[in-house]
Order: structure tokens, then C-alpha cells, then sequence
């Protein structure tokens, strides 16, 4: 609480009335620069390993830095010839696109529920709807597999994957299509009404391009839960399921880094190149902090 | 939705649809109700009925008669209670996940902090740079961390080679510091955005109102900021707590096979010996407890806070 | 499974069988493989005792799961007319199938290869000695500081028998499954645990082992031949592998078809190509263990018939087959094995 003032925001530094070793506006700057210092090392420590990683993607030496042997570009010539690899990748790409979209269909007609109409069980019907992202994912797995196996007798394959990943995929969408719904001006809607346009016209004329980015944000964010999923797939994949992150795994456990290397690096530059367009073009930050208000549109 | 030549009476029976209040809720919820139902609630109900059946070690089938030997077993074993296999692994994914969710917070605070004071183009930039992990695969993350600890792991040969060090350091090695630092790289983003959108809602002028009045740092530290970002603390730490409990593949590559968190139990579990039962009693406790931890987070914070609204 | 013609042949099995992938492809005409690595053979057994033996047709476990496929009716009898390398297999073998896979006069497995399980260590560091488990329990058996410098292997079916021999169990490990009583077991418990300390970890990948040993990660460590085979091929003369005094643990991989495969009689002929002298010798090259066929000697070079290529299963005398643990001690070996996981 607000004391009989002693000190003060200004930076005048006040003579003898304080025995302190520095002055205020050194101790702004201090904080100041401090502040900057950590964010650094943080981002430095978000991206140091990653980093690594991409260099030895180019490194002879494959596994650690030292002795570096010289930079080369075959482990991505390997790394792309691989069948089983390409093979995971498209299927890793089949499963997410199909999941994500269930979900964002599922997620977008939801949200309108949730942020217009008011029902008996909304907020049951919302804390259920936030589990599968909050749930580890083992639980998940392990539930889904034996309900799917001992219960309706569905082995896993690729129907499972994708059920599964559609469920894992839905808060997502859920959360950022009604966070922006909450301040998407609904006048407008009623506008078009008023003109004598009807549901679907309003739907599709007026509402979903304002919404548009968002729900694109929800699909991208549901899409790259599912193609990075390891835990769920492991439970809910047959033999004939390829997915990319089980590949990996089993590249990282069979230590043959060339290949996992360059793939590993081959994804990072792949999501740096989308993130970057997504930032430019639709305010992606945005619907990720879920702060975007109309205005800034 | 409407083509270009619409079919006169699918449209007209859409619009009827959604023109009454409860057909429009049911055509708006009704889906992804069912889904859930489907896919969320009937698994883990079915999940807590396994775990009152025994599955016979034989057939790997279930013998559906109610039985409380799943749980027995949890907390059967050589010696105490609380030393069973299952409350040793439980308890120990709770303190990593409680360490690794206060890193993250004290971590993530500043940088959201300052994410949240300063726009334009420095925060593009570091925005993207914090987004771009998120999104990188989780495998990868958690293998790049296998390449730096270990007694000859990248950490400790770039040291030995610096001269700042003369043989490996214990604290690099695998084991549990390694698997909580790999568990803080892994979620932090999720608590820097959480938080960043909690920070970002906050109106700066009354803190430099309260600076003006004469407040300290801490003060206001204590008495306006947390309290008005609570919710995203609450809801970052929930979106780290619960799934680092229930971590697997961090703990399997940082810990060397020394360390065992729950995660990994129940996996060897189902993997191993198909011990349905087992499994499905083990988690129903991960369960319970998210299932506290969530209400007790909803205390603090509503859901569509949660989503930055 | 497959259009026009193909079949597709689903096989759970270790990661080295996909390097005879493209060869039986082309051999065997209009067969596809499609190979799901596998690390584990209770996983193996545990996934086709689950259903999914319905999506498989092929699993090549370990001896000491055999006999509970064929206990649990997963597999169907070995397609004699098919499998005709199976004559040039070593007697031995043919001897263990008749002994532990064979039911009313039907042989249910063909082993594929083997080895066994000893330690190895880093002679550099290490002193000569005489192998035993001594070494990996004891503090002062060998005259060098070997604490946090051990290696164990990553599974109960490695490590429990491991500390048995030690402790002397003979018995229990001597019949068709390891019958631990239950103080048993906890004495063996207790000995995994007291040694925990001194471990730098349990490692079961190959790769992994490999890594570590050369990084310098620990010095003395449970293994398999073939981890070391390999390093040796590739320059590592510093590694030395020991079968203990006490007794090695040998093992061979068996390939079992499932009963409820729809393509038995391919699936046999799939098999019969694992152990062709080609084939086998490719596996060997792959997985640097042995194959049960001693003709892929003629496909290799001396150098690696020495290291893989013609080894003599009389070498098994005096070695314990990996076995299953008997059925009604099974909850309380897991349990033991979680408890010093935790610990």
C-alpha cells in the first residue's frame, strides 16, 4: 500500500536523504537491462539444443560435436530417401489433416454454443471440452486402446488414430474460436438479418470471414498437436499405420541420428517458413495469446 | 453449407434448423457432444470399470468380476505402504512436476513480462522465436536434450574443452535434474503464452499509478500484478502440472532408466504384460488428482479466461 | 492385404530383420513385407494375446516366450514342406525345438538365430579377470573404482536371472521356466536395489550401449555378444565380452506364424527365407549374431565367420536358456522388478 513517500519513481537522485549504494536510475537501468538479460538466456536456452541439433544435421560426426568432422549435406539426401521415413510422413500428414478438420468442425460449431446460448450443462459441456488437452497423454492412450480393443473390439489402425486425435485436436479449436467469438460484434449479424438474410447466409456472408483467421489458427493448432503426437499414436497404432513420430522414435532408439538429424531439421525449417507466413498474413500471435480484440483486426 | 446452385429443400431444412432455439443448439453442440461422450467419457468410464476386473494373465481377457485386487496390488509389495513401485512413482511424478511447474512460472514471468510491455517489432521477433519450439515436435525437443546431458554429452565436453571444468560433472548426468530440466523446455511455452496473455490484459498505468504512490517493487509486485494475472499463473501451471505428471517420453530419454515416473509404469504395464487392471487402477489416481487439480484452478479462474478472452 | 496379387506379409520382429526385406522380396514373388520393429518379446506376446495376432502373421520372440504363444493358441504348426532349410539347421537347435516348442509330434518354431548374454567390459580401465557376476555386485572384486561405471540390462528377464546366478539359485533357473520362490525373489530384489547405486543406468537398445561405452559412460555393463561383436568390427579392440563362471544366459529368436494368419502357408515361406545361407548371412552382418543355419558361413568372410559367422552352439553347454518365470510367481517377479525400478 502506498506509504508516506521516501522514495520516488522520479529519477532525481536525492542527496543525503537515502544512504543508498545507487542511485534510483541506476537501479532502473539494473532492472531494465536484467529484464533483457534473462529473456535472453531463456530464449537462448529454448533454442540451444534445437540448434544443435541443426548443426549436426550438416555434421559428418552425427551423434556428438566433438571431434567435429565437416559439414555435408548427406544426411538429408539420406534422410529423404528413406522409404519407411517418407512413408510416415505421409501418413503422419493423412492422419492429421483429417483429424484436425473433424475437429475444427466440431470446435467451431461448439464455440457458438458456448459463447451465445445459454444451456443447462454448458459448463460441464466446457470443462469436458477442455480435458483431452489437459488429460497426459498415456491416460488418454491407455483409455482409448483398451475401449477401442476389449470394448468394441476395434484394433488399433488408422481409424483409431484419428478418432483419437479429433478428440485430442477439439479443445484447441474450442478455446481460440470462442475466445474470439466473445468479442466478435455480433451487431453486424444482426444487421444482416435485419436485411432479411437468413442463418446460413448470415453464417457464411457475414460471420465466417471475420472469424476466419481464428478458425485457421485452431486448425493449425489441432493439425500440429496430432502430427507431433507420440504417446496417443504409440497406443492407437496397427502395424500399418505409419507415423512419422513413432519413425523417430524408433530412429532414436536405434541412435541412427544422420537420418533423425536431418529430419529433425527439416521440420524446424518447414514450421519456421509457415509460422513466419502465418505471422505476416493472419495475426496468428494473436489467437495464440488469444488477445485479439476486433480492433485489431 | 450453401453451394452456389443450392438444392432448394436441403437449404430450406437447414435454415429451419437453425432458426428454432433448440435445434440451433443441438445442431451447434449436438456433434462434438456426441464425440466427447463417445470418445472421452465412455473410455474413461469403461476405464474406471477395468479397473475393478481382473485381466487373466493367460488369455490377456477380461474376467468381468467386480474385484478390488487392482488396487490391492498398487500398494502391495515388499514393505511399507508408501513404498510400493506405485506410490514411489506417483509421488516422485508429483515433485518433478511441482518443481518443473514453479521453474516454468519463475522462468517464463519475466519474459512475459516483458513480452507484454513492448510491441512492434521486438516482439514479433521474439515471439517467434518462443513460438517456434512450441510448434517444433515434442520428440525432437526431448532427443535434443539427450545429446547434451551424459557424462559425455554436449553440456560436459563443451566445458572440458572450454577448461572450465577437468572431468564430467555429476549434475549433467542423466537422471532427475535432467528430466525436470527437459520437462521445463518442453512446456514452458505454454506458461509464457498463458501468462503473456494474462500480462497483456493488464493495464500498466495502475502500476505506474501505485509507483507513483509511493509503492516498492515488491509491493506492487505482490498487491497489483499477481493478483490481476492470477488467472494466467493458474491456468500456465495447470498446463504444465498435469501433463508433466503424466510424462513418458522425457523421462524415458533423460533418465538413463534409473527413474521411473508414472507415466512410464502404467506404459510398461499395458506394453509389457497387457495388465489392464493394473493400468487402469494406476490411473484412475493420476486422474483423481488432475481431476483436483483442476477444480481447484477453476477457483481461481474461469475457462474462457483460460483462453485469454 | 495387398491388391492385384500381393500379399502382404505382416511380421513383428528386431529392427536387423529388415535388411533381409529387399532380398525375400525379390525372391519370393509377389510378397510384400511390411516389418514392425519390435524391442521387446513379452511385448510381442503380449500385443498378439491383446487380438492383434489377427493383424500380424509373423513374430519371432524370444525361446523363453515360445512356449506361452503356443500355451495361449496363437500359433499354428511349422509348415514342414515349406520350411525345407530347416534340415540344415544345427542339430542342436532341432533338438531345442523338439525339446520346448514341439506338441503331439508338431513343431511350433523355427529359430532363427542366437546368442547369449554376459557382460563386457573396458579393458583399458578394467583389469583381467575371471568372469563372473562378481563384478557387477561386488565392490572389491576386480582392483579398480568401479562405482556409478555399471551398466545392467534394461529388462527383467536379463537382470533377474543375472542376480539368481549370483546369489547361487541354480535350481530355480534349471527347469522349462524359472521358479523363484517368493523370498526368492525378494533376496533378488534386494540385491538389485543395494546395487542401484553404483549403476549409471539400465540401457536395453543396442545403440545406445554402444554410444555410451564409447563417450565413456561406464565401464563394465550386461550385454549381449553382439554389442560388442560390433564395436570390435569396427575398430573398438578395447572391448572385452566374458560369459560369467556362473553361467551365461543364451537365447534364440524363434519364428512363430499366427493361427489366425490368413496367409500361413507365405508366412512359412517368409520364414524359410530367414534362414537361408544368404539371408542368414545378412542378418548376421546386420545384427552381428549368428544365424541356427551354419551353412551362411560360405557367405561370409573369415574374419566375420570368426566373429558371427560360424559359432559353435556346443558353446551353449553350460549356459542358461532365457526362460519364462513360471506362472504363479509372474505377479510377484514384476512387482519385484518395478520395485527396484523405483527404488
Amino acid at each position: 500500500m502506498p506509504e508516506m513517500a521516501t522514495e520516488t519513481s522520479e529519477s532525481t537522485e536525492t542527496v543525503g536523504a537515502t544512504d543508498r549504494l545507487v542511485g534510483h536510475q541506476t537501479v532502473e537501468r539494473l532492472l531494465g537491462t536484467s529484464l533483457y538479460v534473462v529473456s535472453g538466456l531463456l530464449l537462448l536456452f529454448l533454442w540451444v539444443p534445437l540448434a544443435i541439433i541443426i548443426f549436426l544435421a550438416f555434421a559428418e560426426n552425427a551423434v556428438t560435436i566433438f571431434p567435429f568432422e565437416g559439414l555435408t549435406l548427406d544426411n538429408f539426401r539420406l534422410a529423404l530417401r528413406s522409404d519407411s521415413m517418407r512413408a510416415s510422413l505421409v501418413g503422419s500428414f493423412t492422419i492429421a489433416t483429417v483429424a484436425a478438420s473433424v475437429a475444427t468442425v466440431l470446435g467451431v460449431l461448439a464455440s457458438f454454443a458456448l459463447t451465445r446460448y445459454r444451456f443447462r450443462l454448458r459448463e460441464v459441456y466446457r470443462t469436458f471440452g477442455i480435458i483431452p488437452m489437459v488429460i497426459p497423454g498415456i491416460i488418454l492412450g491407455v483409455a482409448l486402446r483398451i475401449y477401442f480393443q476389449n470394448l468394441l473390439g476395434i484394433l488399433p489402425g488408422f481409424a483409431t488414430v484419428v478418432l483419437a486425435h479429433s478428440l485430442y485436436g477439439l479443445p484447441f479449436v474450442l478455446l481460440i474460436v470462442s475466445a474470439r467469438l466473445y468479442t466478435f460484434d455480433e451487431s453486424l449479424e444482426e444487421a444482416a438479418r435485419d436485411l432479411g438474410a437468413d442463418p446460413l447466409t448470415v453464417f457464411r456472408d457475414v460471420t465466417l470471414p471475420v472469424i476466419a483467421p481464428a478458425v485457421g489458427a485452431g486448425f493449425l493448432f489441432a493439425w500440429i498437436r496430432s502430427f507431433e503426437d507420440y504417446i496417443r499414436a504409440l497406443f492407437l497404432t496397427g502395424p500399418n499405420t505409419d507415423v512419422l513420430t513413432i519413425w523417430m522414435f524408433s530412429r532414436i532408439r536405434q541412435l541412427d541420428a544422420p537420418e533423425l538429424n536431418a529430419v529433425s531439421a527439416i521440420i524446424v525449417f518447414g514450421i519456421a517458413v509457415a509460422l513466419a507466413i502465418a505471422m505476416n498474413v493472419g495475426n496468428v500471435t494473436g489467437y495464440v495469446a488469444g488477445t485479439v480484440t476486433e480492433e485489431e483486426e | 453449407m450453401a453451394a452456389d446452385e443450392p438444392d432448394e429443400s436441403a437449404r430450406a431444412r437447414a435454415v429451419r434448423l437453425l432458426s428454432g432455439p433448440r435445434s440451433r443448439l443441438g445442431v451447434t453442440v449436438g456433434p462434438s457432444a456426441a464425440w466427447i461422450l463417445a470418445l472421452l467419457v465412455a473410455p474413461l468410464a469403461f476405464m474406471i470399470a477395468v479397473s475393478f476386473f481382473e485381466v487373466s494373465s493367460l488369455t490377456y481377457q477380461i474376467i468381468y468380476e467386480p474385484t478390488l485386487n487392482n488396487y490391492r496390488s498398487l500398494f502391495d509389495g515388499g514393505g511399507a505402504i508408501w513404498n510400493t513401485p506405485f506410490v514411489t512413482a506417483l509421488w516422485l511424478s508429483y515433485v518433478i512436476a511441482t518443481v518443473t511447474t514453479l521453474l516454468c512460472l519463475t522462468l517464463a514471468f519475466p519474459l512475459a513480462y516483458l513480452l507484454a510491455r513492448s510491441g512492434g517489432r521486438l516482439f514479433k521477433v521474439v515471439i517467434f522465436f518462443v513460438l517456434l519450439p512450441f510448434f517444433t515436435m515434442y520428440l525432437v525437443r526431448a532427443y535434443s536434450w539427450v545429446l547434451m546431458f551424459g557424462p559425455g554429452g554436449v553440456i560436459n565436453s563443451t566445458l572440458m574443452s572450454w577448461g572450465l571444468i577437468d572431468a564430467p560433472l555429476g549434475i549433467f548426468n542423466y537422471g532427475i535434474p535432467a528430466i525436470i530440466v527437459g520437462l521445463t523446455h518442453a512446456y514452458f511455452p505454454y506458461m509464457l503464452l498463458t501468462l503473456y496473455a494474462s500480462l497483456d490484459g493488464l493495464d500498466f498505468s495502475i502500476i505506474e499509478a501505485a509507483r507513483d504512490l509511493g509503492a516498492s517493487r515488491v509491493e506492487v509486485l505482490r498487491d497489483h500484478v499477481i493478483p490481476l494475472t492470477l488467472p494466467g499463473i493458474i491456468g500456465g501451471s495447470l498446463f504444465v502440472f498435469v501433463p508433466s505428471v503424466g510424462a513418458f517420453i522425457t523421462p524415458t530419454f533423460l533418465g538413463q532408466g534409473k527413474v521411473q515416473m508414472i507415466g512410464m509404469l502404467i506404459e510398461s504395464r499395458v506394453a509389457g504384460t497387457y495388465s489392464i487392471g493394473y493400468a487402469s487402477a494406476a490411473s484412475m489416481f493420476v486422474l483423481v488428482s488432475i481431476v483436483g487439480a483442476m477444480v481447484l484452478a477453476f477457483r481461481y479462474v474461469s475457462i474462457e479466461e483460460l483462453g485469454g478472452a | 492385404m495387398g491388391g492385384d496379387g500381393t500379399t502382404t506379409i505382416n511380421i513383428i520382429t528386431w529392427e536387423e530383420y529388415a535388411e533381409m526385406q529387399e532380398n525375400i522380396e525379390s525372391t519370393l514373388d509377389g510378397v510384400e513385407l511390411n516389418i514392425t520393429p519390435s524391442t521387446s518379446s513379452t511385448e510381442m506376446f503380449s500385443q498378439w494375446s491383446a487380438g492383434q495376432d489377427e493383424q500380424f502373421d509373423i513374430a519371432v520372440p524370444n525361446n523363453n516366450l515360445v512356449p506361452r504363444f503356443i500355451d495361449s493358441d496363437l500359433v499354428a504348426p511349422v509348415n514342414q514342406d515349406v520350411v525345407n532349410n530347416y534340415g540344415s539347421m544345427y542339430d542342436k537347435f532341432q533338438t531345442f525345438v523338439d525339446e520346448q516348442f514341439t506338441v503331439d509330434g508338431d513343431p511350433y518354431g523355427v529359430p532363427i538365430r542366437f546368442g547369449w548374454y554376459g557382460y563386457a567390459y573396458d579393458s583399458r580401465s578394467v583389469p583381467d579377470h575371471d568372469p563372473s557376476y562378481n563384478i557387477l555386485f561386488e565392490e572389491d572384486y576386480v582392483d579398480a573404482d568401479l562405482g556409478g561405471e555399471i551398466i545392467m540390462y534394461d529388462e527383467a528377464a536379463k537382470a533377474i536371472p543375472a542376480a539368481a546366478l549370483y546369489l547361487g539359485m541354480e535350481d530355480a533357473m534349471s527347469g522349462s521356466r524359472m521358479t523363484f520362490t517368493e523370498d526368492q525373489l525378494t533376496e533378488i530384489q534386494e540385491l538389485l536395489i543395494q546395487q542401484k547405486p553404483r549403476l549409471q543406468g539400465y540401457i536395453a537398445p543396442d545403440p545406445t550401449f554402444i554410444q555410451e561405452f564409447r563417450q565413456g559412460n561406464f565401464l563394465v555393463g550386461q550385454s549381449g555378444r553382439n554389442e560388442t561383436v560390433q564395436m570390435r568390427s569396427e575398430g573398438d579392440d578395447w572391448v572385452e565380452y566374458v560369459a560369467p563362471q556362473e553361467g551365461a544366459l543364451a537365447w534364440y529368436e524363434t519364428a512363430v506364424v499366427s493361427a489366425a494368419s490368413d496367409n500361413q502357408e507365405t508366412a512359412w515361406e517368409v520364414v524359410n527365407e530367414f534362414i537361408t545361407p544368404q539371408n542368414g548371412a545378412a542378418l548376421a552382418e546386420a545384427g552381428f549374431s549368428p544365424s541356427t543355419n551354419p551353412n551362411i558361413a560360405d557367405e561370409l568372410t573369415e574374419e566375420q565367420n570368426e566373429l558371427y559367422g560360424r559359432i559353435d552352439p556346443a558353446r551353449l553347454e553350460g549356459m542358461y536358456s532365457l526362460k519364462d518365470i513360471a506362472s504363479d510367481v509372474e505377479e510377484a517377479y514384476v512387482s519385484a522388478w518395478e520395485e527396484v525400478k523405483a527404488a
